[in-house]
């Protein structure tokens, strides 16, 4: 009644500007002393790749929260890297093998104490030892997923002496251009480098002059017979997918997907190599959110039930070990994901650069690709 | 007494008359003063600031220093070769990414001017009735997000898009075209579309404005339709059209969205350099001079453009 009134009034103009600041005081006064519900927990603030915020990964941590964590979508890590020194408050970052050094180095990253995580002990041994999940003698990176970088090819629309003798020289080649995208980081430079007849040892480590020539030579080659440089691996599956591009430089997944949708798609082992990386969870000491949370959301990365979920699903393999018992067999034979050592042992592991050759080859590939047009 | 009392009591009240109205000038004016101290001269202040620091690895160097604007205009002795073009930088990519943005912003603008005047014309000078419903029609492509509009583009363009899958169907290709997406043409359109309402209203307002009885003179003394356009009509629609390309011009030419979407790796504009610098190569400082640079470049544009036109000439003639 009483505010109906008040409205009125006010309406018509009949109340003075002296009643209308007392009223309007009162009501400020009044809700600065009302008691306020207590602010609610911080959620956690994950930074992942893009697909990895399905729930499939983490369904352990949903059954006790209840509700996802937050996630933020990155394209590379050194993106997310800049994001986190900018202030973004992350508790927990996905990084790889050869790039958890960086966050490290920056400062961003917590030890990772292995006995808050119940399934750590099923996790394969090379990989709980393995450079990239220790780091200067801490373990700093908790092994989740692993699997391939490579050359993913459509054979129908390929010669058949591509076939019999894949090569990333294709990504360097005049006669392909506009119908390969390479990925947009300074791989396209390294494997290059190793088209060249350089071994990736020296490659991935080049500096200075040396670098500046091997971005002039193959960087640009790379930038203009590439249709675009891909950050967001569903833009690359789709235009594989209608045949746009014939040859990407891909994960694993770009073949589990085209396969499960019956475009014909190999993942080539090129002759110049083909290459192994890890990722897992890292601890960032920038976050807010209860770091017990954190270490729930690591521990339901590292169950079997995710393991399973990722290598049906994405056709990546998973660093623990039961995961491989309860996956589908024919997953597996399909994707050729069982054993990481054997896998390393025969393929060409990611090495972590130095903060000064990564911060070069940034800086070299920026300029690169910025030179096209 | 009361001789020299006088005046200073009248001089008094009227300098008090004249703070009360400074007063509430200011107080008027504050809620939006502070939001544009807040949003607008603060960071680009910090900004400023920013730019005359370092990033050596992952430390910041405070102490103050030009170095990062002496990096953009270092000279070399070999060219860098862009599109025929020597560059004699050491650093050349901002120059060159900055001339690429003001051509590409340059073509985006003539291509709305050209596609928003005859709308324009048209909803002034033909619509008479349901003006109303004709202004909301022109509005209903925001009603959805711009990234939205962006990625219809990437649709529209794209290999198995709608026009090679229509030219595709009608029989006149039958290899889609290659050249649609992922270029620097493909940016222009897209971004001439995604601006084009903004021009349509500005223009139409001063076209609105025109007092209908000058056309008429002009026909009673013997104009062609033609010359009565040139003479009376494009003259006193001129301050709004200047305006459009301006409100076109100036976001465009630092935009990042719509390269990094529709534009491919040829497609890359300056705004693209600035992210880039602040968040891959972690390199903030000398994003902020780029960013700080790119800002001057276009002021010094646009005030050689509306001095070029006479803008102060052609805003007083306005009725």
């Amino acid at each position: 009644m009483q505010r109906i009134k008040f409205i009125d009034r006010m309406a018509q103009g009949k109340m003075s500007r002296r009643q209308m600041l007392q009223s309007a005081s009162a009501f400020g006064v009044g809700a600065l002393f009302l008691p306020r519900p207590t602010a609610a927990a911080e959620v956690l603030t994950c930074l992942e790749w893009g697909g990895y915020d399905s729930a499939d990964y983490f369904q352990a941590y949903v059954d006790k929260y209840g509700a996802q964590p937050n996630f933020s979508i990155f394209a590379g890590e050194e993106d997310a890297l800049a994001k986190v020194l900018a202030g973004f408050a992350a508790d927990v970052m996905h990084p790889c093998n050869y790039s958890v050094a960086r966050f490290v180095n920056a400062g961003v990253a917590a030890e990772i104490d292995t006995s808050r995580l119940s399934h750590w002990n099923d996790i394969f041994p090379a990989l709980q030892s393995a450079e990239g999940v220790i780091w200067d003698g801490k373990t700093v990176m908790a092994p989740a997923d692993w699997g391939n970088s490579s050359l993913a090819y459509r054979p129908d629309l390929l010669p058949p002496e591509f076939n019999e003798n894949p090569t990333w020289a294709i990504f360097y080649d005049e006669e392909y251009k506009g119908r390969v995208a390479m990925t947009d980081n300074e791989m396209a430079i390294i494997i290059g480098a190793m088209v060249g007849g350089m071994p990736y040892d020296e490659a991935y480590k080049l500096e200075g002059a040396a670098l500046e020539a091997a971005a002039k030579e193959w960087g640009t080659k790379a930038v203009n017979v590439s249709k675009f440089l891909w950050t967001d691996s569903s833009e690359v599956q789709q235009a594989m997918a209608s045949g746009e591009i014939v040859a990407a430089y891909a994960w694993n997944d770009l073949i589990a997907n085209l396969r499960a949708e019956g475009v014909p798609v190999e993942f080539a082992k090129p002759k110049e190599g083909m290459f192994t990386w890890f990722c897992g969870l890292t601890l960032l000491n920038t976050g807010k959110a209860d770091e017990q949370a954190a270490y729930d959301f690591i521990d339901a990365w590292l169950s079997p039930e995710t393991g399973k979920a990722l290598i049906e699903g994405s056709g990546y393999g998973h660093a623990n070990m039961k995961a491989f018992d309860i996956a589908d067999p024919e997953a597996l034979a399909n994707m050729g994901i069982t054993d990481p050592v054997a896998m390393m042992a025969d393929t060409i592991v990611f090495k972590t650069p130095s903060d000064a050759v990564q911060e070069g080859f940034n800086k070299v590939w920026g300029d690169t690709k910025a030179l096209k047009y | 007494m009361t001789a020299v009392s006088e005046p200073v009591a009248a001089s008094r009240t009227r300098d008090a008359e004249r703070v009360r109205r400074w007063l509430r000038g200011y107080g008027l004016l504050s809620p939006a003063l502070a939001v544009m101290i807040a949003m607008l001269a603060l960071p680009v202040a910090a900004l400023v600031l920013l730019s005359f620091w370092t990033q050596h690895g992952f430390e910041l160097d405070r102490s103050p220093t030009i170095e990062n604007y002496a990096q953009l205009v270092r000279l070399k002795d070999e060219p860098t070769v862009w599109f025929g073009i020597p560059f004699y930088f050491a650093y050349p990519v901002p120059a060159i990414l900055m001339i690429k943005s003001l051509v590409m912003s340059l073509s985006a603008t003539v291509a709305v001017i050209a596609l928003a005047y005859p709308m324009a014309y048209f909803l002034a000078f033909r619509v008479t009735r349901n003006k109303a419903m004709w202004i909301i029609l022109i509005t209903i492509p925001f009603w959805t997000s711009y990234l939205l509009r962006v990625f219809a583009w990437k649709i529209v363009l794209g290999f198995n898009g709608a026009i090679n899958s229509g030219l595709k169907a009608l029989g006149i290709i039958d290899q889609p075209l290659e050249f649609l997406l992922y270029n620097p043409g493909a940016v222009v359109i897209t971004l001439a579309h995604s601006w084009v309402a903004f021009a349509i209203l500005p223009i139409y307002v001063s076209l609105e404005k025109i007092d209908r009885s000058l056309l008429e003179a002009a026909s009673d003394l013997g104009d062609s339709k033609l010359k009565r356009f040139l003479r009376i009509t494009l003259p006193l629609s001129a301050p709004g059209t200047v305006a459009a390309a301006l409100l076109v011009f100036i976001p465009t030419v630092g935009d990042y969205v719509t390269p990094t979407l529709v534009g491919g790796p040829g497609g890359t504009m300056i705004g693209n350099l600035v992210q880039e610098l602040f968040l891959k190569q972690n390199n903030a400082p000398l994003g902020a001079a780029v960013a700080i640079t790119m800002m001057l470049i276009i002021a010094v544009i646009v005030a050689i453009f509306l001095w070029a036109i006479g803008y102060r000439r052609i805003r007083s003639r306005r009725m």
